[in-house]
């Protein structure tokens, strides 16, 4: 994958002192660089998060898809949803069903119940042959069951992935992510709005500030008109239109800004009595079944449509507006209102209607939403002479072209705003036309030049790598925790991970602290033995070090204390048993004994004569200096000997010098002389004899 | 170096009066919950009013008047007036059942301890949290995160978790552990070792054996006897809490056996209700959730329950048996009331209470075993002043009124004659100069049309206040306690009822948001039908007369109360095991055994402190925070063991530039240190492993018998999780043999050595 270029010069910059899984990267795999197919691949510490899953409407069939071929769908842990829009969430039955994703699914209770019917609807009206389709109904259906929902602000935590999100306004169930991988925070803002309109709340601003904002760029440098004046100019445009004898258009996208359309259309035709003989079709049976969930979410949207909802009747119930199933049905006789999808016009009612009326002067075609690159809609409102028919005609275009932007996305200001809150210390921009995009980040640097704030605009597949070092904390808790140590003192106990968060503890606490459980194994082996126990006792204590005799207290029988670590216990006259606690220096031990009691018919132990006692010591040393040399051998491969006792150890050109006896170790590589002096010290403490009893 | 906790109970421990504890977390001051009882015993509150004003924050658990009931009031009286924190279900359904109990109460008495206006205002001090909301708090309790999470039990039910430096405080009462029809489970077993939890034992003696399919049927089928003979059948429910899951069983069972008998859901507050609840499919169950997403099918769309907000259109409705659900559950006030009453002396209507009743409750003495044969009650009607009464009261308004307008125009010309002379004036009349002073600050809005029966009702009403707050208690005598009443006591002088010019002050600032309210711009909506009765200017005055009422009609007890019950209860509690576990809210006995069997079987720290006892249950945890050095990172392997990852570490203090302490690794050689077994064993499972391995295993007189001599046993008691047991001990005998060592090292497999 490609590296843009302020990034190349971050990671040679930080290359010596990080290390892999501090690397950080983000890949829009669709709506990088363009408006569409919203997918942005995100991986940190060995975690993997994908944000959205969309088509782009423009294409179809696979090349809609986002560039999943360039991911393992495998490893990703989770996949948020921010909104329903098809740009957003259409290919979301694909990557579960077609998929080898195994990971869990998020989005919000309203995005849920919608998206079904959104699919459904698209997979019925998208009139592609069958070796085209990505999916069928069966698998929106058997996709619903692996998608999980996730309210605004509920914290959940999958894999050490903690995440929660916020309104974004833009349509109902929109959401913000922030998602947080060890400490360090990412915002995906999907579309996002933070204007208030007629049913939604404007886009939160979140409690803290992300260290990587991903952020919407659809308006890139444009500013919106206010929303009076914007309702104005639509609602006089209309009102115009239709007191000449013409007809309007508003070709929409099926759900969202649609609602909102639809409020402003009922309100103002109420206020204009004189109106009420015109009529306003809106050609969605869709937007019919999603009353219920727009009914049901109220919670979702904005005071004024709660105290609406809760003073009057439900606001989405229209008075002045009929719904109107298909084309057969429609009537045209004289003026009209019609909102129909799809909003870009590359087919289905509204582009039917289009041809119908284009050719009319007096008709209008008000465009409200966002001007996919490729579609109709984008087309005509550069006000062509002549338009191709969906039948292959051409037909001169004389009917007026409007276009009054009431898709909720936010304009440049509203972008600057909400980034100078957050001063985020990193800054994507996807989801904008590569020139709008171009635009925002000049002006988003200008804006930030001060401020150490580092902005990328990467295409789709392009990777952004970060760096973030992040500090391991540990907390030492319980009967470790008592006392706070010196500099120099030594801890030792046991480092719990869970998660992102360390925890160290004695072995005795860790039931308390944690799920986990400590075991103690107790051995007994019985072994078969008729001789006199005391010459047991006696060879017991020729052999090792400490050597204690007691009485057992309930059978009466003598017992033996090998080392405080195991108990020679006299059965019968027949029998004896042995009994420790597992672990491998005691494991050892008893086996000694096991082999020593087996063969104590056998042998007679050697007299050993004080001198050479001594020599054996001589010899013993010999023979730890050899096995020394033998393992750093098979450790290191080519491992000399100086004259001055030192041990020369040269791995890939770098060389290092072992003290034997004090164990220092001298060397200019600092990775080497870290290894060889652990693996010495490993060495001895394994050839040492053990001691008599550890604490 | 631990979080300093202390938990004083304000109300409910060693009994089942209402809930209501005081959370000390580092010196933030948590009321959590802040419940009354049916009866509005204001004795109850004594000790929350000593405290009120040091309160930071209230959270609330649950909508009902156990949990939140004395909010308006402590807001109201006791300067009470921290931020509220509950989830949207409790805060709109909260003020529901607000709404209907003063709705209730203002019917048969002069009801006064608090207003709907009153209830509003506390209500809007609520921040609504959704589940599993990290909220973190702000200026004093800086560095405190709380979260709400599932409890089950009533809709938006919360178990709270507090956090603060890593340490969890939960509490958690009247849990459902259960998944239910309308809600899911508690979600409490998933939080392990929390440094404090707090819970009840209010049903640690109720072990309820039979499963809820069971209960329904039966639940179903009595309903189905009493109405095909001819009866009636009374419910008293809650307002809005345990009655959405009655009604969807009753939804269920209509639909199921296709009946037709007419049920009717009768509160003040019923249809907003429901049109709340409509949109809270979000704090629903999983199975509700779904539904809607795949059919955008509402349980709440009721097919055959009708909703009434007022008793005549129940009496309108066409005689036969009928299933009757109303409020309140104690029977004390309240539609309930009234219903029972008329139906009790029917021997075939039948009055099914679904939970239990509160203490002292008319409720109470009917599920008394066996049930009395005869109750006295106290029927109470507000009646519009008819005659004599409503002359003497007009007359009395038109005086004040003309008064008041005298009062206005005395004002402005004072007014003005200040502003032109900068003099006293001399009036003609010396009293309404006095009054006209103390009035001053509110100059002429009095006049404000429609408010002012209102304003005068509250004034009269004010000379009762003292008699209920101190002369209230059930009498010794009585069978069910009731309101005394007292003639109107209220002094008079040559100019009419002596008033007190502090009401108007007060009252005068409530207009405002009656105003609104009316206007049904404010949060709450309610029934038109209901607020026409409340603000209804209408004279009127309440009539009592007393009565017995022979209890001939059946009383059935089923437990739909939707809590755990005391063995499930346990078996949560050992599973979470917490360091430290106060217990509250529950009869003496029931908070003793409880209190046994955690100290015997979940942790060495038990606690169930009286009221205003204070409790210091900090943990003697001691914890100090260390940077792991990447060097050190470097040479750790961690082993995994499901969540978690475990390693050794031996490591030497240092420091960081920023005087951290960190670990480095060691510089010298590590001491030698016992080794660790880290891992649970299970014995059933091990069974299964060493079988597949092809050894003979079976178990044989509780230790486990591997191959022909082997045995593995555990010792020691393994079921207390808590602080006092130690390690798990398993001992392994058997003969020198080469199957010892073998299956001593399958042992081993099962185990991280460290």
């Amino acid at each position: 994958m490609a590296s843009t270029g302020p990034q190349q010069s971050l990671k040679r910059q930080d290359s010596s002192t990080t290390r892999e899984e501090d690397q950080l990267i983000i890949t829009p795999l669709g709506a990088g660089n363009e408006v569409g197919r919203s997918c942005v691949y995100m991986s940190y510490k060995g975690k993997t998060v994908m944000f959205d899953c969309g088509i782009h409407l423009a294409y179809s069939g696979m090349a809609a898809l986002p560039y999943f071929d360039e991911i393992d769908p495998s490893t990703i842990d989770v996949l948020l949803i921010t909104h329903f829009h098809l740009d957003h969430a259409a290919s979301l039955p694909y990557f579960l069903e077609k998929t080898t994703f195994r990971g869990r699914v998020f989005m919000t209770y309203p995005t849920k119940a919608i998206y079904k019917l959104l699919l459904t609807d698209y997979v019925k009206v998208s009139k592609v042959s069958v070796e085209d389709m990505l999916y069928n109904e069966q698998d929106i259906n058997r996709s619903m069951d692996k998608i999980e929902v996730i309210d605004f602000h509920q914290t959940v935590e999958v894999n050490g992935i903690r995440f929660w999100c916020y309104t974004a306004g833009h349509v109902l169930g929109a959401a913000m992510f922030m998602v947080d991988i060890a400490g360090v925070r990412v915002l995906y803002t999907g579309d996002y709005s933070r204007e208030e309109d007629r049913h939604l709340r404007a886009a939160e601003t979140p409690q803290f500030s992300p260290d990587i904002c991903i952020i919407e760029s659809t308006y890139g440098v444009q500013l919106h008109q206010p929303r009076n004046v914007r309702e104005k100019r639509f609602t006089d445009v209309i009102h115009s239109t239709i007191s000449e004898g013409g007809r309007v258009l508003i070709p929409v996208f099926a759900l969202g800004r649609a609602q909102e359309l639809l409020l402003i259309l009922d309100e103002y035709w109420s206020n204009h009595p004189e109106l009420h003989n015109i009529p306003i079709y809106y050609a969605s049976p869709l937007a019919k079944r999603c009353l219920t969930v727009y009914e049901t979410y109220i919670h979702s949207m904005n005071d004024w449509i709660r105290t609406e909802h809760a003073a009057k009747s439900n606001p989405f119930i229209f008075k002045h507006i009929s719904p109107i199933k298909s084309i057969e049905n429609f009537k045209d006789v004289g003026p009209s209102v019609v909102m129909a999808s799809p909003g870009g016009l590359q087919s289905g009612f509204s582009r039917q209607l289009f041809d119908m009326w284009c050719s009319d002067r007096k008709n209008a075609c008000v465009i409200p939403g966002f001007l996919v690159e490729g579609t109709l809609a984008k087309t005509i409102i550069n006000e062509p002479k002549e338009v191709t028919l969906m039948n292959g005609l051409s037909a001169p275009l004389n009917m007026q072209v409007h276009y009054i932007s009431f898709s909720a996305h936010a304009d440049s200001a509203q972008t600057s705003a909400f980034l100078e809150e957050l001063l985020p210390c990193n800054i994507i921009l996807v989801h904008g036309e590569a020139n709008e995009m171009g635009r925002l980040k000049q002006k988003l640097i200008s804006q930030f030049a001060d401020r150490n704030i580092k902005i990328f605009n990467p295409k789709n597949c392009q990777s952004v790598e970060m760096y973030f070092n992040s500090q391991k904390m540990a907390k030492t808790i319980g009967r470790l925790g008592e006392k706070t140590p010196g500099v120099g003192e030594t801890v030792g106990g046991l480092l719990v991970k869970k998660g992102f968060t360390y925890q160290i503890m004695a072995p005795d606490d860790l039931h308390i602290f944690s799920q986990l459980s400590s075991t103690n194994i107790t051995q007994g082996v019985t072994i078969p033995y008729s001789g006199a126990f005391s010459v047991l006792n006696h060879r017991l204590k020729q052999i090792y070090e400490s050597v204690e005799s007691s009485m057992d207290e309930e059978s009466g029988t003598p017992t033996l204390q090998v080392h405080n670590r195991v108990t020679v216990k006299r059965d019968s006259e027949k029998h004896i048993s042995l009994h420790w606690i597992s672990d491998p220096v005691s494991d050892m031990v008893s086996d000694s004994i096991v082999a020593l009691v087996l063969n104590i018919s056998r042998e007679i132990p050697k007299v050993v004569v004080e001198s050479e006692s001594i020599k054996t010591e001589e010899e013993n040393e010999k023979k730890v200096e050899k096995v020394v040399c033998a393992l750093l051998v098979s450790l290191f491969g080519n491992v000399t000997s100086k004259e001055n006792g030192k041990l020369v150890i040269s791995v890939d050109g770098n060389v290092a010098e072992l003290d034997k006896q004090t164990g220092d170790v001298e060397s200019e590589n600092e990775g080497l002389k870290e290894r060889v002096s652990t693996a010495f010290q490993r060495i001895q403490s394994a050839v040492k004899p053990i001691p008599p009893s550890t604490s | 170096m631990g979080t300093s906790v202390q938990v004083t109970p304000l109300c409910g421990v060693f009994n089942e009066n209402p809930l209501s504890y005081l959370v000390s977390i580092d010196g933030f001051n948590f009321l959590i919950d802040c419940g009354w009882n049916d009866l509005f015993d204001p004795t109850l509150l004594q000790p929350l009013s000593k405290v009120a004003a040091t309160i930071d924050a209230v959270l609330l658990s649950y909508s009902d008047t156990l949990h939140l009931g004395a909010l308006p009031y402590a807001m109201k009286q006791f300067g009470l007036s921290a931020p509220v924190y509950a989830t949207e279900p409790v805060y709109r359904l909260g003020l529901l059942t607000m709404y209907d109990q003063y709705l209730s109460r203002k019917q048969v008495s002069e009801f006064d301890l608090f207003t709907l206006d009153d209830i509003d205002s506390a209500f809007q001090k609520v921040t609504s949290l959704t589940y599993s909301q990290n909220h973190h708090l702000s200026g004093k309790g800086e560095g405190i995160v709380i979260a709400p999470h599932v409890a089950g039990h009533l809709l938006g039910g919360t178990v709270w978790k507090i956090t603060k430096d890593g340490e969890d405080v939960i509490y958690a009462v009247d849990l459902n552990h259960r998944k239910e029809r309308h809600l899911n489970g508690t979600v409490l077993s998933s939080f392990v070792r929390p440094a404090v939890l707090i819970t009840d034992a209010y049903n640690a003696l109720n072990n309820q054996p039979s499963r809820r399919g069971d209960k329904e049927k039966e639940f179903g089928e009595t309903l189905k006897k009493t109405l095909g003979a001819g009866g009636n059948v009374l419910l008293p429910v809650d307002t809005a809490g345990r009655v959405l899951e009655l009604i969807l069983i009753l939804e269920q069972y209509w639909s199921d056996k296709s009946l037709n008998y007419p049920i009717f859901f009768l509160t003040y507050v019923a249809s907003s209700m429901i049109d709340y609840v409509k949109s809270f499919l979000e704090w629903m169950s999983d199975s509700i959730a779904k539904s809607f997403e795949q059919n955008r099918e509402n349980p709440f769309l009721l097919k055959h329950v009708t909703f009434f907000i007022n008793k005549s259109e129940l009496d309108n409705a066409p005689d036969g048996p009928k299933v009757v659900i109303t409020s309140m559950a104690s029977l004390e006030v309240g539609f309930s009331h009234d219903i029972f009453v008329e139906w009790a002396s029917d021997p075939r209507n039948l009055v099914l209470f679904t939970e239990r009743g509160q203490f002292a409750t008319l409720a109470r003495i009917l599920q008394a075993d066996p049930p009395p044969k005869a109750v006295k009650v106290t029927m109470s009607k507000r009646v519009p002043l008819v005659g004599e009464e409503l002359i003497a009261y007009e007359e009395e308004q038109n005086r004040l009124k003309k008064e008041e307008a005298l009062k206005a125009a005395l004002i402005k010309e004072e007014e003005e004659s200040k502003a032109l002379h900068g003099a006293d004036i001399n009036a003609s009349d010396p009293m309404v100069i006095d009054v006209s002073k103390t009035h001053a600050s509110h100059d002429g809005r009095i006049l404000f049309p429609g408010a002012n029966a209102l304003r005068v009702a509250g004034t009269r009403g004010g000379g009762y206040r003292d008699i209920l707050m101190d002369g209230f208690s059930p009498s010794s005598t009585s069978v069910a306690p009731m309101f005394p009443f007292y003639d109107n006591t209220s002094e008079w002088d040559d100019f009419g009822e002596v008033i007190n010019p502090d009401n108007y002050v007060i009252k005068d600032q409530d207009m405002d948001e009656t105003g609104m309210l009316v206007g049904g711009n404010f949060d709450g909506k309610f029934d038109e039908g209901s607020a026409s009765l409340i603000l209804d200017t209408k004279p009127s005055k309440v009539v009592q007369n007393e009565l017995t009422v022979q209890v001939k009609c059946s009383l059935i007890y089923m437990d739909f109360e939707g809590r755990s019950d005391g063995r499930s209860i346990k078996t949560i509690l050992s599973h979470v095991a917490p360091l430290k576990l106060v217990l509250v809210h529950g009869s003496a006995e029931a908070t003793e055994h409880l209190k046994q069997h955690c100290l015997k079987h979940v942790c060495p720290h038990v606690y169930a402190p009286h009221i205003e006892e204070t409790i210091d249950v900090t943990s003697d945890l001691c914890a100090y925070k260390v940077q792991l050095s990447e060097k050190l990172m470097s040479n750790v392997h961690f082993k995994k063991l499901g969540d978690y990852e475990v390693a050794w570490v031996d490591a030497e203090v240092g420091k960081t530039d920023s005087g951290m302490l960190s670990l480095l690794p060691c510089s010298a050689a590590a001491p030698m240190h016992k080794s660790v077994l880290v891992g649970d064993l299970k014995m059933a499972d091990f069974k299964q492993f060493l079988g597949s391995k092809g050894i003979q295993v079976e178990f044989a007189g509780g230790a486990l018998r591997c191959g022909e001599y082997v045995t593995i046993r555990k010792v020691g008691d393994a079921s207390q999780k808590g602080g006092a047991s130690g390690p798990q001990q398993i001992l392994i005998e058997g003969p020198l043999c080469e199957d010892y060592y073998k299956i001593r090292d399958y042992l081993y497999s099962q185990f991280f050595l460290l």
